[in-house]
């Protein structure tokens, strides 16, 4: 007895014991996940569920952007934002009437009020930095040669001059105006930083309420990234506990009109479900967090699950009336089906693991999940199937199946007539189908060349959500509510003690050469620090330790100073002061106004709406101490005035709001560009058109820049996915072929199982191209779905087929039998599925729609493309195909062995190349010493003696 | 916590020691009959208004919440309009009134603003004149100052504390009276103009030195303190040399240190005019 007749004798002989064991592990496995995630407290040692919907994670914690932008996010203060907009566009006066601006400032007083206390920390809004009407400074004239820093609305107007005034001077503010308020005067947005993201959620259902009870005439709409990604996952779950159990409903009710027996079908269903509840569980156990990706798992092993199940009840059901013995047929079934089975599950499977080759940690684990949930499946499939049919009494099954009368029962039925017409079909045309399908994959790759790698967490929601129509609303307004940072940092210099002191006492000298005529006691001074200078700073490590030693030491003489020389060592003292200022480069008057040439880079890209500024605070307060004339606004000719500038900018109410675009120490400085998109493609562009201006315009001094901001970090992670998904789909093709190989022994025949799926990857990536559907997250996951149920098809086609073949001895007469119950099978199967994703359809969320147009595209054109395609090759290269039916082992073939060890070879320098720096050069010289080395020992390999024999006798046959 | 009982214990021996000094435990069985409105003159009065005029250094650290500091080091001066009925020797005996004021504030550090100037002049009945002197602009400014609680040069300290807050603009409340203090609510008599609900002073009863200040907001709760770090006893008045300024909410606070504190300097009106702003008189400076 082999392996696959012991396990299935096993289950049919012990089938109580084996339900027994999957009720049990089924049981164990739901506790051992749900009581830790609802008593997580009394049960600490194990995990409980953890639900991250933050699409950041798609980078590792430790990756730099991520890190740089955490660094920056708390070096200047900055904070993830709720944007709240108010818009009138009833009123004449829009958002700027009375009744409207009492109404922002009944909600901004209530959003002050939006923190709570978690695990000891105040969390929330951040009240300091609410960016209100109400919360910000207002700075102009008040009558001649008067300045004047008031709050920009303290309280609620009460008429309409008032309110009008309100927004006369914000828009005067560069910083507000078409931030704050638009320039329309219709909108008013106000931006609710939080501690933490992920409290958007909380923070947005509470504005909600609030919104809910003002009444007016202005609409509120809520928005900005985070409420983006937080209610996406949200919603998520309630997704799942929809369309997850919808899908399943329409496949049991397709299976139930295929097979007409409830009992039978439900055994698929309890497969679907134990692998689901499996997976899940042990993802949660493993302690993994549910994740947008790792939420997709159950909708994904669905339909894999089902797949197996019904290929194994297509055949009991066409065969159990030949002998109405459930033990003989399940045998006969499970002799055919068991390697096919066990090969399709190991491709999906690989498919799906090659997804951890993906440096994104979220597709990862879904790679990793789903590839396990695959494999459960199939055990489930060949252990639970059998035992569950011998639960069901003989009676039951007493009209079960098709009345089988060979040759003509096929096609008793309309799929079974098509069927065959279409095999008969495919022998008589096949050049004409293999013509069209060159055709179609000339198409294909031209719509591949036209595909638009793009994503956007907004358009996750579709175009009806209160999120989609708040985005749209508030960019037409505004200049743009997605938020990206531009940073710019001052180069730090080595610190050499050696040049710090010439370069200290160069200057020094000079001053005592200025001073030499008319304060001579200075000059002195001047020479004395000098000396003291090369004296004390030897062995000074950093700049910073060289100024503290120094303004120590004159701090020490000017107070021993006898009267007549303290002035002298006071000014020493200024000197000391001034040259330490010299690095702070952001008081710099050139590079504030490079600032200002890249803000106005930004405005040329066309996505950059409105971008601000250090450079257009300075120019603003200028402005206003120049009695706010306009040709005043611009930046003062010295680093002092700069200073001088943000002093008088800081006696305001909002003094922190300078450390929003500056640090401290002057050195690193960044600039708020607001786009009209949250597209990642625009995104990227904005990048490159500053990767332009500024390799064409140096900064006048050592300047580097790095973009941060939830916007940049999502083009970070989907570059990588790209790549990612790329390599992975690269790496698990080749898995997949090599397997095919090894399982059929001829790399011929392998390259033939990977036919279909190439035709419908191409195809379907070809129709996203033509469609100008973007090339997302959902869309990339699916090429390894793709991968995974075509190869499927093709397996048990070319299997049954070869098997067949050999019964019948030429591709004519095999035709009708392959297209008989093994063509029937697949095509039950796409229909299942693809119907029963349609359900995803009527989501809410893009991404499940975009999985399950594409997961029924893909089941439609692969199974078309094996139905039709595979067939037309087989007749084409009958002879080549059929010629060597008895090969020992994959290495006698010596082409074979070769393009095995080429496969090799090309995976592990992927592989390679995924987890080491090293370039491609290095893994080009590995591969050009291994390919001919290991070609060589295939051609050695197949000149074996066993291999001999074998081909001497081959000789013999064909003569 | 303990930190701030310390604080406190050290701030009380400090006041205590002076009380012995200049004998005057009299003055505390007496305290225990002052009304609301005496103890808030009298504490007014030594907060603001000691000798006939006074200058100090002041050095400013500003620490944000990530610890990173900021320097500001500016030389204060301060005339009090005299006491018409009191001769000139005597009115530097009495520190009993309180009129107008003015304020000079010249900036040494950091170097890039030194030689700026910030005067104004207060009034009891009317807002305050303001000016800024910005030299590196050479721009003489008026600055509005309807709203006296904006920061002062960045730090967590308003003009308003620099200055004193108008005592007629809150209504007094004396809620405690403790071993060493009497303990103060203050409410404003227009809520609209300031950002605060209320604030509680503690008041050392022998010396009426404000040792703390804390401001609510209208949900009752807490976000900015002030608090009086030394005591030192100059010219014979008690004077705080070392105060912080606490912003609860950033997590960012201030502290001023006072050195070269001198009383009855005898500095000239005119040097708080707007011509002085251009060419400092040197010579109160140093």
């Amino acid at each position: 007895m082999n392996f696959k007749q012991a396990i299935t004798g096993f289950s049919i002989r012990h089938y109580k014991a084996v339900a027994a064991a999957v009720v049990m592990t089924t049981v164990t496995v739901m506790l051992l996940a749900a009581v830790p995630s609802i008593w997580p407290e009394t049960f600490s040692a194990f995990n409980s569920i953890k639900i991250d919907t933050d699409p950041e994670n798609m980078l590792p914690r430790d990756e730099p952007v991520r890190v740089f932008h955490n660094q920056m996010k708390k070096e200047l203060s900055l904070y993830d934002m709720v944007v709240v907009g108010i818009v009138n566009e009833t009123h004449r006066d829009g958002v700027f009437n009375p009744e409207t601006l009492a109404n922002i400032y009944e909600l901004t007083e209530f959003a002050k009020t939006l923190h709570w206390t978690e695990e000891g920390r105040e969390v929330g809004v951040v009240e300091v930095d609410l960016i209100a009407p109400s919360t910000v400074d207002n700075i102009e004239q008040s009558g001649p040669g008067v300045v004047k820093f008031e709050w920009l609305m303290s309280q609620p107007p009460q008429t309409r001059e008032q309110a009008l005034a309100v927004r006369q001077k914000a828009q005067r503010i560069p910083f507000l105006n078409g931030t704050l308020v638009s320039e329309d005067g219709k909108a008013i947005c106000i931006y609710i930083p939080l501690t933490d993201k992920h409290l958007s959620y909380r923070v947005y259902s509470e504005l909600q309420k609030k919104t809910a009870t003002l009444s007016g005439s202005e609409a509120y709409h809520i928005t900005g990234l985070p409420v983006a990604e937080d209610t996406f996952g949200v919603e998520m779950f309630m997704q799942m506990a929809i369309s997850a159990p919808t899908a399943m409903v329409v496949i049991f009710l397709l299976m139930l009109l295929f097979f007409r027996k409830l009992v039978v079908v439900i055994s698929p269903m309890i497969v679907a479900m134990v692998s689901v509840i499996l997976t899940m569980g042990a993802l949660i156990i493993a302690g993994f967090p549910v994740h947008i990706m790792s939420s997709m798992i159950p909708i994904f092993i669905m339909p894999i699950a089902v797949l197996d199940s019904i290929h194994i009840i297509s055949e009991f059901f066409e065969l159990y009336q030949q002998t109405k013995d459930r033990r003989q047929t399940m045998l006969k079934v499970m002799d055919e089906l068991f390697v096919p089975m066990l090969y399709t599950s190991l491709t999906s499977a690989a498919g799906f693991a090659s997804l951890a080759l993906t440096p994104i940690p979220p597709v990862q684990v879904f790679g990793v999940f789903v590839a396990m949930g695959v494999m459960v499946a199939w055990l489930l499939t060949v252990i639970f199937i059998p035992a569950y049919i011998m639960f069901v009494k003989p009676q039951t099954l007493e009209r079960f199946g098709a009345v089988h009368i060979p040759d003509q029962a096929a096609h008793t039925t309309l799929m079974g007539r098509l069927l065959h017409r279409m095999g008969v079909g495919t022998y008589r045309w096949a050049k004409p189908i293999l013509a069209v399908t060159a055709i179609v994959i000339v198409a294909a790759f031209y719509g591949i060349s036209k595909i638009n790698i793009n994503d956007n967490p907004v358009k996750w929601f579709n175009q009806s959500h209160p999120i989609r129509i708040a985005d749209k609303v508030l960019n037409d307004h505004f200049g743009g509510t997605y938020m990206a940072y531009l940073a710019l940092s001052a180069v730090d210099e080595e610190f050499v003690s050696k040049d710090f002191i010439n370069d200290f006492n160069q200057q020094a000298q000079k001053q005592a050469d200025g001073l030499k005529e008319d304060w001579p006691q200075a000059a002195t001074v001047f020479t004395e620090i000098q000396t003291m200078t090369t004296a004390s700073l030897k062995n000074v490590q950093s700049r910073q330790e060289a100024f503290e030693r120094l303004s120590g030491l004159v701090d020490e003489k000017l107070d021993q100073a006898s009267d007549d020389r303290a002035d002298a060592w006071d000014e020493a003292s200024l000197f000391v002061d001034q040259q330490y200022q010299r690095n702070q480069v952001f008081k710099d008057p050139a590079v504030l106004a490079y600032q200002t040439q890249l803000q106005q880079a930004l405005l040329e890209t066309q996505i950059v709406g409105k971008s601000n500024s250090l450079a257009d605070i300075i120019s603003t307060v200028h402005r206003e101490l120049f009695e706010g004339a306009d040709d005043q606004y611009r930046i003062p000719d010295s680093s002092n005035a700069v200073a001088q500038c943000m002093i008088t900018y800081q006696s305001g109410h909002r003094a922190g709001d300078l450390w929003h675009f500056v640090t401290p120490d002057y050195r690193k400085s960044s600039i708020w560009a607001q786009l009209t998109s949250g597209d990642n493609r625009d995104m990227t562009k904005v990048v490159k058109a500053i990767d332009k201006f500024i390799a064409e315009n140096p900064p006048p001094v050592p300047l580097k820049y790095e973009w941060f901001g939830l916007n940049y970090i999502n083009i970070v992670w989907q570059d990588k996915m790209t790549t990612g998904m790329l390599q992975a789909f690269t790496g698990s093709f080749l898995v997949v072929f090599l397997m095919m190989t090894i399982l059929f022994r001829s790399a011929l025949w392998g390259l033939l199982s990977m036919i279909p799926l190439t035709i419908t990857i191409a195809a379907i990536y070809g129709a996203v191209g033509f469609v100008g559907k973007d090339y997302d997250m959902p869309v990339a996951v699916l090429s390894s779905m793709a991968l995974g149920l075509a190869v499927d098809f093709a397996i048990h086609f070319l299997a049954r087929s070869r098997e067949m073949y050999a019964s019948f001895g030429s591709w004519e007469k095999t035709v009708p039998v392959i297209f008989a119950e093994p063509a029937l099978a697949i095509t039950r199967n796409v229909i299942v599925i693809a119907v029963g994703f349609l359900p995803l359809l009527l989501a809410p969320l893009t991404p499940y729609n975009t999985v399950g147009t594409l997961l029924a595209s893909i089941l439609l054109v692969s199974g078309v493309a094996t139905l039709l395609i595979l067939p037309s090759l087989v007749r084409v290269l009958e002879k080549r195909l059929f010629a060597d039916k008895k090969v020992l082992g994959a290495s006698c073939n010596c082409v074979t062995c070769s393009v095995s060890s080429i496969t090799m070879v090309a995976l592990i320098a992927i592989t390679l190349h995924q987890y080491t720096t090293a370039g491609w050069g290095k893994l080009t010289w590995f591969s050009v010493i291994a390919i001919p080395v290991l070609a060589m020992s295939c051609g050695l390999l197949s000149r074996r003696g066993k291999c001999k024999i074998l081909n001497e006798k081959e000789v013999i046959g064909n003569d | 916590m303990t930190k701030k009982i310390a604080l406190t214990i050290f701030i009380s021996t400090l006041l205590l020691s002076y009380g012995t000094v200049v004998a005057e435990t009299e003055k505390t069985a007496a305290a225990e009959t002052l009304s609301v409105d005496e103890i808030v003159n009298k504490t007014n009065r030594v907060a603001y208004y000691l000798g006939i005029d006074g200058s100090a250094r002041v050095k400013m650290t500003i620490t944000d919440s990530q610890d990173r500091q900021r320097n500001r080091e500016l030389t204060i001066l301060r005339w009090d309009q005299p006491n018409p009925d009191l001769s000139k020797e005597e009115q530097s005996e009495d520190d009993g009134y309180c009129g107008g004021q003015k304020t000079y504030a010249f900036f040494h550090r950091p170097a890039d603003v030194s030689k700026t100037v910030f005067l104004v002049w207060k009034y009891l009945d009317k807002d305050d004149d303001r000016w800024m002197y910005l030299p590196a602009l050479d721009l003489v400014k008026r600055i509005s100052s309807t709203d006296k609680r904006t920061s002062f040069v960045g730090s967590n300290f308003f003009y308003e504390d620099v200055s004193g807050r108008n005592i007629n603009d809150d209504v007094h409340e004396l809620i405690e009276i403790t071993d060493d203090y009497f303990v103060l609510k203050n409410t404003p008599k227009n809520p609209k103009l300031v950002e605060f609900a209320y604030f509680k002073i503690w008041i050392h009863r022998q010396s009426f030195i404000v040792v703390k200040t804390d401001y609510y907001d209208k949900n009752n709760k807490k976000y900015r303190t002030f608090e009086a770090l030394n005591v030192e006893t100059i010219q014979g008045h008690p004077t705080v040399t070392k105060a912080k300024m606490t912003d609860l909410r950033t997590g960012g606070h201030t502290v001023a240190e006072y050195s070269n504190i001198k009383y009855d300097v005898g500095i000239p009106e005119s040097i708080f005019t707007e011509r002085y702003l251009r060419k400092p008189a040197r010579k109160y400076l140093k």
